[in-house]
C-alpha cells in the first residue's frame, strides 16, 4: 500500500553508533539487567527535533529512558561562509556576518570588523566604540533572552508561557535596534572606522527607558522559576562541566564562567572601550544546568549596567572616520591575525589572512558553539532523555555559527 | 416487547449523549485551553476563525478529517488501527454511570466507582497498542512511559475514591451525589482525598506536569507521532474531552454533583435543566485549573514522577484511608471528625510539601561539589 515509501539505508552516523553498541557488548558492558543481550536502542534527535534548537541532529544511543552514547552530526546547516569571504571584498563581507550567529548577529560583526580593523590599522572614533558597545550589549541581552526561554521551553510547558514572556520583552530590544539600524537581525550596522548610521534623535531616551524597566522584567523571570523547586530539581547537580573539561574542549562565555573560570574576554583579553567600563564578570561555581541558566540571567543585569555607563559617558563626534562615508575598498597590508570577541555564546574569533588584495585569501571562524558541541557526547551519556534535553538547551547552540 | 425496545432507544440516547459530550466538550475545551494558555503567556491566541476564534477548534476538526490517512510500512495495520478507535472508550463509558443531573442517568450501576476505575484504564491500553504498532522508538517510550505512570497513578487515584465510597457507605454514583445534598460536599469532609485524585487524575489525563509520555521536547510526540489525519484527531479528541470528563468525575464525587441554587426550576420531560448548568459550571472551574497547572509548574522527570506517586502519594494516601476509616468507625459524630482532619491534613500537606523540599534541595545543593575547587 505504501511501498513507495522505502525504510532507507542506516547513514554513517548510525552505522557508527550500531558498532558502538557492538564493541561494548563485545567487550561485555552491555546492561544485562533483565538477562537480555542487547536492549539499546539507536535513536534519531533531529534534525528535526522539538528540542534541538535548529537543525542539530544527534544520534543517541538509549538504554531505556537512559542516553548511553551520543554523536552529534552536524553540517545541515552549511553555506560556506569562510569560502564566500575569499572572493568578496573586506567591505562587502560584513553582512555575512549577521547570518553566521543570527541571534547575536552584531557582535559576529563586531569580531570580523575588529580583527579586519586590526589589520588595517585603523582606529574608530570614539563616539563609535560607545554605540558599538552599546548595541553589542543590547543584542546579548537579546541572546540570553532567547537562550533562557528556549531552555525554560525545553523543560515544561511553564517554559511555552515563558518563552513569550521573554520573546515579548526582545522585542524591545528588536524595536532599538531596528530603529537605530533599519534591520531587526540582519543588521549590516558596523563598518571599518565605525559604524553606519549616528543614533537617531530620541534613541538615548529610549535606550534609557529600556535600560530603567527591564530589571522589573528579569525579576519577574526570577520570581516564575528561581524557587520553583520542581525546575531546581530538573536543573541542579544536572550536567556538569569541570574545569578540566572547559580546558580541554575550549569551553568559552557563560559556560565555562557557570564553571567558576573567569573568563570574559571584555576583561582578560579587553578591546574597544570595555576597559574603561565598570561592570563584573558572572561567575557560578557549580557547573551545572541551574548555574549555566543563573550566569545568563546575571549577565543581563550586567549588560544593562553597561548600556547605562556608555549612555552616560557618549561623547561627541562623528561615528566613522576620515569622511562621512567608510571606505569600501580597503586593501590591509600582508599578513594574519586573530581577534576574539565576547559574544554572548562565548569566543567569536576570526582569523584573517591577508595577502595584499582586495579580498580576504583565508578566513576562519573560532565558534564558541563548535567548541561546546564537542563537550555534547560526554556531557549528555549517562543522562536520562529528560535531562539530556534540559543540558542541549543550557549549552545554548546556535546552528548557525556551528555549520557556517 | 415495547419495554425492549424502549430500553434500546434509551441506550442508543446515552451512548449518543456520551459521544457528543465527547466531542463537543474536546472542541471546547481545545479552544479555551489555547485561549487560556495565551492569557497566561501574554498573547492573543486564536482569535480569527469565527467571534474570538470560537470556530477555530471546528476549523482544526475540518482540516484534521481532510488529512492524507498515512500508516508507515512498518507499522502493525491491526494495532495501528485498532489503537485510535479503542481509546475513545474510557471517555465514552465513564459518562455511563455519571449522573448529568437529576433523572439523567443512564444505570445506576451499583459497582459505579469501580467501574470508574476499570474503564478509564482503557486509555492505556489504547495508547500502549498504538504506541507499540507505530513501530517507532519514540512512540515506544512514549507508550511505556505513559503506561509505567498511569499504573502508578491508578492507586492514589483508588485510594481517594474509597475514600468517598466509606464516607458515602455506597459504590453507586447517584448515592455519592445524593449524600452531599445541603451543601455536605464531600470535598469539604475530605479536601485532602480531592487534592490525591486532583494530582492522580492529571497523571491519568497525561497533562503538565506529569505529561511525559508525549512531552514534544523529549519524544516529538509520545506514543501518537506516526498518527497523522483523523487517527491522531482521535487521540487528540480523547485528551482534551478527558479533561472534561475527568472534571465531571471529580464534580461527581467531591462537589455535589448536579446539585446546586434553584434545583428543579427549569425542567423538560423530568429532566432538571438547572442542574445540567450547575454540573457545567463546576466542571468547567475544574478544568480551568487543569489548565492553569499546566502552564505553571515545570514538568517532572520520569523518575521523579515515580518517586512522588510510591514514596509520597501512595503512603499519605494509605495513612489517610486508615485513618478515615478509623473516625467513621469509631468517632460518634464522624463528620466532624473527618472535617477537622481533612482540613489539617490539607493544610499540612499544602503547607508543608513544598518547604520540605525545598530545604532538601538547599541541603543537596550544599553538598554538590564545587567544581571551580
Amino acid at each position: 500500500m505504501y511501498d513507495h515509501f522505502e525504510t532507507p539505508e542506516p547513514d554513517e552516523a548510525v552505522k557508527l553508533a550500531l558498532r558502538r553498541i557492538e564493541e561494548s557488548t563485545a567487550r561485555g558492558e552491555g546492561s544485562d539487567v533483565a538477562g537480555l543481550e542487547f536492549n539499546e536502542v539507536v535513536v534519531n534527535m533531529g534534525p528535526q527535533h522539538p528540542s534541538t534548537h535548529g537543525v542539530l541532529r544527534l544520534v543517541v544511543t538509549l538504554d531505556g529512558e537512559l542516553v548511553k552514547d551520543v554523536i552529534p552530526v552536524i553540517g545541515y546547516l552549511h553555506r560556506c561562509k569562510e569560502k564566500i569571504a575569499e572572493r568578496r571584498t573586506y567591505f562587502q563581507y560584513i553582512p555575512i556576518l549577521d547570518r553566521t550567529e543570527y541571534v547575536a548577529g552584531i557582535n559576529c560583526e563586531w569580531a570580523y570588523v575588529l580583527a579586519v580593523e586590526k589589520l588595517a590599522g585603523i582606529r574608530p572614533t570614539r563616539r563609535a566604540e560607545f554605540i558599538r558597545v552599546i548595541t553589542a550589549e543590547l543584542m546579548r541581552i537579546a541572546s540570553h533572552l532567547v537562550a533562557v526561554g528556549t531552555f525554560t521551553a525545553d523543560l515544561s510547558p511553564l517554559g511555552t508561557a515563558m518563552v513569550f514572556y521573554m520573546f515579548r520583552d526582545r522585542e524591545d530590544v528588536l524595536d532599538l535596534m531596528e530603529e537605530l539600524t533599519g534591520a531587526r537581525m540582519m543588521f549590516n550596522y558596523f563598518r571599518f572606522g565605525g559604524v553606519r548610521y549616528d543614533l537617531p534623535d530620541g534613541w538615548v531616551e529610549k535606550c534609557r527607558d529600556f535600560v530603567r524597566t527591564f530589571p522589573a522584567k528579569i525579576r519577574e523571570y526570577e520570581a516564575l522559576v528561581d524557587d520553583n523547586a520542581i525546575f531546581l530539581q530538573r536543573t541542579q547537580g544536572k550536567g556538569v562541566i569541570t574545569q578540566q573539561d572547559v580546558v580541554d574542549y575550549g569551553i568559552t562565555g557563560p559556560n565555562a564562567r557557570a564553571s567558576g573560570i573567569p573568563l570574559d574576554l571584555r576583561r582578560t583579553r579587553p578591546y574597544s572601550v570595555y576597559p574603561e567600563l565598570d561592570f563584573d564578570v558572572c561567575v557560578e561555581h557549580h557547573g551545572d544546568v541551574f548555574d549555566r541558566y543563573r550566569v545568563r540571567i546575571r549577565e543581563m543585569r550586567e549588560s544593562l549596567k553597561i548600556i547605562e555607563q556608555c549612555l552616560d559617558m557618549l561623547p561627541r563626534g562623528p561615528v566613522q572616520v576620515g569622511s562621512l562615508r567608510a571606505p569600501y575598498v580597503i586593501t590591509p597590508p600582508p599578513g594574519s591575525c586573530y581577534v576574539g570577541q565576547e559574544n554572548p555564546r562565548g569566543e567569536f574569533g576570526t582569523y584573517i589572512e591577508s595577502d595584499g588584495s582586495r579580498y580576504p585569501y583565508r578566513l576562519k571562524y573560532r565558534d564558541p558553539c563548535f567548541c561546546n558541541l564537542q563537550l555534547f557526547p560526554k556531557l549528555l551519556s549517562g543522562n536520562k532523555i529528560a535531562d539530556a534535553v534540559a543540558i542541549s538547551g543550557s549549552i545554548d547552540l546556535v546552528l548557525g555559527g556551528i555549520d557556517r | 416487547m415495547i419495554d425492549i425496545l424502549l430500553g434500546i432507544l434509551r441506550a442508543v440516547l446515552f451512548v449518543v449523549i456520551a459521544y457528543v459530550v465527547v466531542f463537543v466538550a474536546a472542541l471546547v475545551n481545545i479552544y479555551f485551553e489555547r485561549r487560556a494558555m495565551a492569557f497566561i503567556g501574554d498573547r492573543l491566541g486564536p482569535n480569527r476563525t469565527g467571534p474570538q476564534g470560537v470556530l477555530q477548534s471546528v476549523a482544526d476538526a475540518f482540516k484534521m478529517m481532510g488529512k492524507e490517512d498515512f500508516r508507515p510500512l512498518a507499522a502493525d495495520p491491526v494495532l495501528f488501527t485498532l489503537a485510535p478507535v479503542t481509546v475513545m472508550i474510557g471517555a465514552v463509558a465513564i459518562q455511563l454511570v455519571l449522573p448529568y443531573t437529576d433523572g439523567l442517568l443512564a444505570t445506576d450501576l451499583n459497582v459505579g466507582i469501580i467501574f470508574l476505575v476499570a474503564i478509564s484504564s482503557f486509555t492505556t491500553l489504547a495508547i500502549l497498542m498504538g504506541g507499540w504498532a507505530s513501530r517507532n522508538k519514540y512512540s515506544l517510550v512514549g507508550a511505556l512511559r505513559a503506561a509505567a505512570q498511569m499504573i502508578s497513578y491508578e492507586i492514589p487515584m483508588l485510594l481517594a475514591l474509597l475514600i468517598v465510597a466509606m464516607i458515602v457507605g455506597s459504590l453507586r454514583l447517584d448515592h455519592v451525589v445524593a449524600f452531599q445534598a445541603h451543601y455536605e460536599w464531600i470535598g469539604f469532609y475530605a479536601p485532602f482525598t480531592f487534592l490525591m485524585f486532583y494530582i492522580a487524575s492529571i497523571a491519568e489525563l497525561n497533562r503538565g506536569p506529569f505529561d511525559l509520555p508525549e512531552s514534544e521536547t523529549e519524544l516529538v510526540a509520545g506514543y501518537s507521532t506516526e498518527y497523522s489525519g483523523m487517527r491522531f484527531g482521535m487521540f487528540f479528541l480523547n485528551e482534551y474531552a478527558g479533561l472534561t470528563i475527568m472534571s465531571m468525575v471529580a464534580v461527581t464525587l467531591f462537589f455535589g454533583g448536579w446539585m446546586g441554587p434553584w434545583n428543579g426550576a427549569v425542567s423538560l420531560w423530568g429532566v432538571d435543566l438547572v442542574g445540567v448548568f450547575w454540573f457545567v459550571l463546576k466542571s468547567y472551574v475544574l478544568v480551568f485549573l487543569l489548565v492553569w497547572v499546566r502552564f505553571s509548574i515545570p514538568r517532572l522527570q520520569a523518575d521523579q514522577l515515580m518517586g512522588f506517586a510510591w514514596k509520597i502519594l501512595i503512603p499519605l494516601g494509605l495513612a489517610n484511608t486508615l485513618a478515615t476509616a478509623a473516625i467513621i468507625l469509631w468517632v460518634p459524630s464522624w463528620k466532624w471528625g473527618l472535617l477537622v482532619f481533612g482540613w489539617v491534613s490539607f493544610f499540612a500537606f499544602v503547607g508543608l510539601f513544598d518547604p520540605l523540599l525545598k530545604r532538601r534541595l538547599r541541603r543537596e545543593r550544599e553538598r554538590q561539589p564545587v567544581v571551580s575547587a
